[in-house]
């Protein structure tokens, strides 16, 4: 019983997951582009949790869909939503080409799954319950992971010294205004 | 608890990266082309996650999670950018953007 | 004596190469001088190593003197070697001696020109050249030296290079000489190939004992025979001589009398065991040089330009050597040759005093009555000419008849053919020579002449007929004309004939009977001679007579015509088919098909550049998709 239950969670989510990726690329407003993205994120923070990520789907709760595409949200609220259709413009080829090469990636990976690592994947290692807890994660990241944690803290830093002098008036709209 | 095996996760990560691939290059609007790029970011996350359960190693989480400081970062730069674009009143086209011509 | 024979050679090279990099900073008198000096010092090198010669035996007297070895391929080796011979060194002394003095004389002829440092460096290197040839160890420097002196001539004829004559005259010269050349490079080849060497006593050894197969000698002897023939100017490659005299007449004097033109006869004499083994070849030689006494001497007749006259002369005496040589009469040939370069030199410089006293006037017409005007020159030309002739006791007349008398010694109908041409060429030679005497010195003084007459007091010492630079060295050759004959009286003594005996063996010796007959003989045509040309000159008409025969011989008997037309104008169409057909379509034209074809791959290659991101973003992901295929098909 818990086994079908865990599987029909699943399977909505991915599909829940997919449906808001379609829906991200083929809307003309970018603001409900935006909100499907973070139906997708919610999608994707409850497959983490059934993968026993918890705190990794946490994180993408609070951060990802809370923080960033907020922000994405105040950006699109700035800027107004433009019209823009999905199929306008650019060359035909082009066009046709981005989902040929889309199709292409999915179906080499699903491929190379179903002929060569289908066996070695299938049983997953028994858990312990502490697998993905905060604990583990922190544990993890102040030991054995502190340059990548150090490094992206980094990252971070330089990622909001950009934001800053990006959104700094330049001169001559500071004469202009 | 049972339920789909790591084949699963990575058939969804990566019919969620096909999407993304096919929305970065179809869309000429900058912002959805963003959104696209983080639906391609998210498809590798899972795929992390996935293969950290398979081997029980936390490493794959620590990875994610990286994965999506980084994101955000790049996020921030290049929301700057599409205001920086709209502050010069540049139109919102990637077609536009045509310097590298040879 | 090897000190003085390497002073020999280097000296003029020396002088050469200073005068060359001093450029204009040394004044003109300057390099004048240094030439000139360089050259005497290398007589005095010359004179050196003759005198300690001189004094060994005959048997001793061959002297190679290695430097290094200059080039190795394998078994072939060839040294900077000279060889000091008595036939070398005869050689080296004519060449200073003369050269010596004819460029003391150049220093007065050519003062005052435009470009006089330029002419002294050649002139310097011009003897270096023939040095080379003569005192080379070896065939390879013997070439050497042969295709420099050529070099020097080319430069020297078109030295005047404003005159298109002049120009077209030093080209003619450099190509006949060149097929000469061809010939004797032929001619080495096959006999590197046969012996693999080019030393004298191996090529040598090899071709008179029978190593060699007898169409081989006969090949390689006809080689060096063309090579001699091209070089002596005789038939047929003798049209490049008269165009030769636009160079300046002391050049005339000193390449194209007494030393560049000989040098064909000092190769026989050198190689002379080769043509012994080809018997063929060399009576050709003999025929050759029959056949062009009486042709130079016949067009000789008909020339108005003095230079000219005595340009044939040289063709025709030139002639006298190679019959020597091809009846084997080394002796006489060489000796013939010594003689000649004295009294050639001697009336080509005293005609340079005339031309320069004239003002460049080159034309007999216009001259006439010079024994007034000009007694001392008149007085040197005079002996020149009677040496020329062959009247005894000067210098011609024993050389010229030894060289006759040899033909009768040797003998058969070849040997009585050439006597005949011999004698004919006697009475010719005392024809043309008194009809140039008679047209310039005798006669009432003409117009041009009178103008001139009040002489140039060149730098207040000289004599009113010109520069006592250009009066001595003339002076010094009329005396040696007059007595160098006296080295060889048949059978009396006959010092230079056992000098160069002993290098080269005679192949005939006249008995004395033989050499007195001859000497009547040939001094009665002389005379003969004399007397036609000084009874046509007071009749006031030409020796040979307006008619088809003299128009022939002032075409100097079409063979400049027939060269024309036989190799000039279908190598001149040729060319132009070549330029036409194949240079321009096809060799241009694909140049400019290349070009454009690159051009246009460019603009084709160009349009991948499209600045269109999309389209940059999906040819990554698309190679990503191709490169994950690669991978799964690899693993």
């Amino acid at each position: 019983m818990g086994n079908v239950l865990v599987w029909v969670i699943w399977v909505a989510a991915a599909l829940s997951c997919i449906g808001s990726g379609i829906a991200v690329i083929s809307f003309t407003n970018p603001f409900y582009s935006a909100l499907a993205l973070i139906g997708n994120l919610a999608s994707l923070a409850v497959l983490f949790l059934l993968a026993s990520a918890e705190f990794v789907a946490a994180a993408q709760i609070l951060v990802y869909a809370g923080a960033v595409m907020v922000m994405f949200l105040f950006v699109i609220a700035y800027l107004g939503g433009r019209a823009d259709a999905p199929w306008a413009g650019g060359p035909r080829w082009l066009q046709i080409g981005a989902f040929v090469v889309g199709a292409a990636i999915m179906i080499e990976v699903i491929v190379a799954l179903a002929t060569k690592a289908g066996g070695g994947l299938s049983n997953g290692t028994e858990i312990t319950r502490s697998f993905g807890s905060p604990a583990e994660i922190g544990r993890l990241f102040l030991t054995d992971h502190l340059l990548a944690f150090e490094i992206t803290s980094i990252v971070l830093l330089i990622a909001a010294v950009g934001g800053v002098v990006l959104g700094m008036k330049t001169q001559a709209e500071g004469e202009a205004s | 608890m049972m339920g789909p095996g790591t084949t699963w996760y990575i058939a969804v990560a990566a019919v969620l990266f096909g999407i993304g691939t096919t929305g970065v290059i179809l869309r000429r609007s900058p912002l959805i082309v963003l959104l696209s790029l983080e639906i391609m970011l998210n498809a590798s996350n899972l795929a992390l996650v996935g293969f950290s359960r398979q081997f029980a190693s936390v490493d794959g989480q620590i990875f994610a999670i990286c994965v999506m400081a980084v994101a955000a970062a790049e996020v921030v730069v290049g929301l700057g950018l599409i205001v920086a674009f709209t502050r010069r009143k540049m139109p919102l086209d990637v077609d536009t953007l045509t310097e590298l011509r040879g | 004596m090897i000190v003085g024979a390497w002073l020999c050679l280097l000296a003029p090279l020396a002088g050469a190469l200073l005068i060359t990099l001093s450029g204009t900073h040394i004044s003109r008198s300057a390099a004048a001088w240094v030439s000139t000096g360089s050259v005497f010092l290398g007589f005095a090198g010359a004179v050196v190593a003759f005198v300690q010669v001189a004094g060994e035996s005959a048997a001793d007297r061959s002297h190679l003197s290695t430097a290094y070895t200059w080039l190795g391929v394998g078994p072939f080796q060839v040294a900077m070697q000279i060889l000091v011979d008595p036939v070398s060194l005869t050689m080296m002394l004519i060449i200073t001696g003369v050269g010596g003095l004819i460029v003391w004389y150049s220093v007065g002829y050519m003062k005052g020109e435009d470009e006089e440092r330029r002419y002294f460096a050649y002139m310097a290197l011009f003897v270096f050249s023939m040095l080379m040839l003569v005192m080379g160890g070896n065939l390879l420097l013997l070439l050497v030296g042969w295709g420099l002196v050529g070099l020097a001539s080319y430069l020297l004829i078109g030295f005047y290079h404003d005159r298109p004559e002049a120009i077209a005259a030093a080209k003619k010269a450099f190509l006949m000489n060149a097929i000469g050349d061809a010939a004797m490079a032929l001619a080495f080849f096959l006999l590197i190939a046969k012996t693999g060497t080019l030393d004298f006593t191996a090529s040598f050894n090899a071709a008179s004992s029978g190593a060699l197969s007898s169409s081989t000698v006969n090949l390689v002897a006809l080689g060096l025979l063309v090579g001699a023939i091209a070089k002596s100017a005789q038939l047929p490659l003798h049209t490049w001589l008269p165009d030769a005299m636009e160079g300046p007449t002391p050049v005339s004097a000193l390449i194209h009398a007494a030393t560049m033109v000989t040098a064909g006869v000092y190769l026989i004499v050198r190689t002379h065991e080769i043509f012994q083994a080809a018997p063929n070849v060399q009576h050709l030689s003999a025929v050759i040089g029959g056949v062009t006494i009486i042709v130079a001497g016949v067009i000789a007749l008909v020339q108005w330009d003095i230079k000219r006259v005595i340009a044939y002369s040289t063709m025709s005496q030139i002639g006298y050597m190679f019959l020597a040589a091809g009846v084997g009469a080394y002796g006489y040939a060489m000796f013939h040759l010594l003689t000649h370069a004295f009294f050639k030199a001697l009336l080509f410089l005293a005609a340079g005093v005339i031309i320069h006293h004239l003002a460049g006037e080159q034309d007999m017409r216009k001259m006439g009555g010079l024994r007034k005007a000009m007694p001392y020159t008149h007085a040197v030309f005079l002996i020149g000419a009677l040496a020329l002739a062959g009247i005894p006791p000067l210098a011609g007349f024993w050389s010229k008849d030894g060289v006759i008398s040899s033909a009768l010694a040797s003998g058969g109908a070849l040997g009585y053919t050439l006597f005949a041409l011999g004698l004919v060429g006697a009475l010719l030679t005392g024809a043309y020579t008194f009809r140039l005497y008679y047209l310039v010195f005798r006669g009432e003084p003409s117009e041009l002449v009178l103008e001139h007459a009040d002489g140039h007091g060149h730098d207040g010492r000289g004599r009113a007929e010109g520069p006592l630079s250009m009066l001595i060295p003339v002076g010094v050759l009329a005396v040696l004309s007059a007595v160098a004959g006296l080295l060889v009286v048949p059978g009396l003594w006959e010092p230079f004939l056992h000098w160069i005996d002993g290098v080269a063996e005679p192949l005939v010796v006249a008995t004395v009977l033989q050499d007195y007959v001859t000497s009547a003989d040939a001094v009665l045509l002389t005379a003969a001679g004399l007397w036609i040309a000084r009874g046509a000159f007071l009749a006031g008409r030409e020796i040979v007579g307006d008619g088809r025969f003299r128009q022939a011989l002032e075409h100097k008997l079409y063979f400049d015509e027939l060269y024309d037309a036989v190799f000039s104008r279908p190598a001149r169409i040729v060319a132009h088919l070549l330029r036409e057909n194949v240079e321009e379509p096809v060799i241009q034209g694909s140049l400019g098909e290349i070009g454009a074809g690159v051009r246009e791959v460019a603009a084709r290659t160009a349009r991948l550049q499209t600045g269109l991101l999309r389209s940059y973003a999906l040819v990554i992901t698309a190679s990503v998709a191709v490169l994950v295929v690669v991978f799964m098909a690899v693993r």
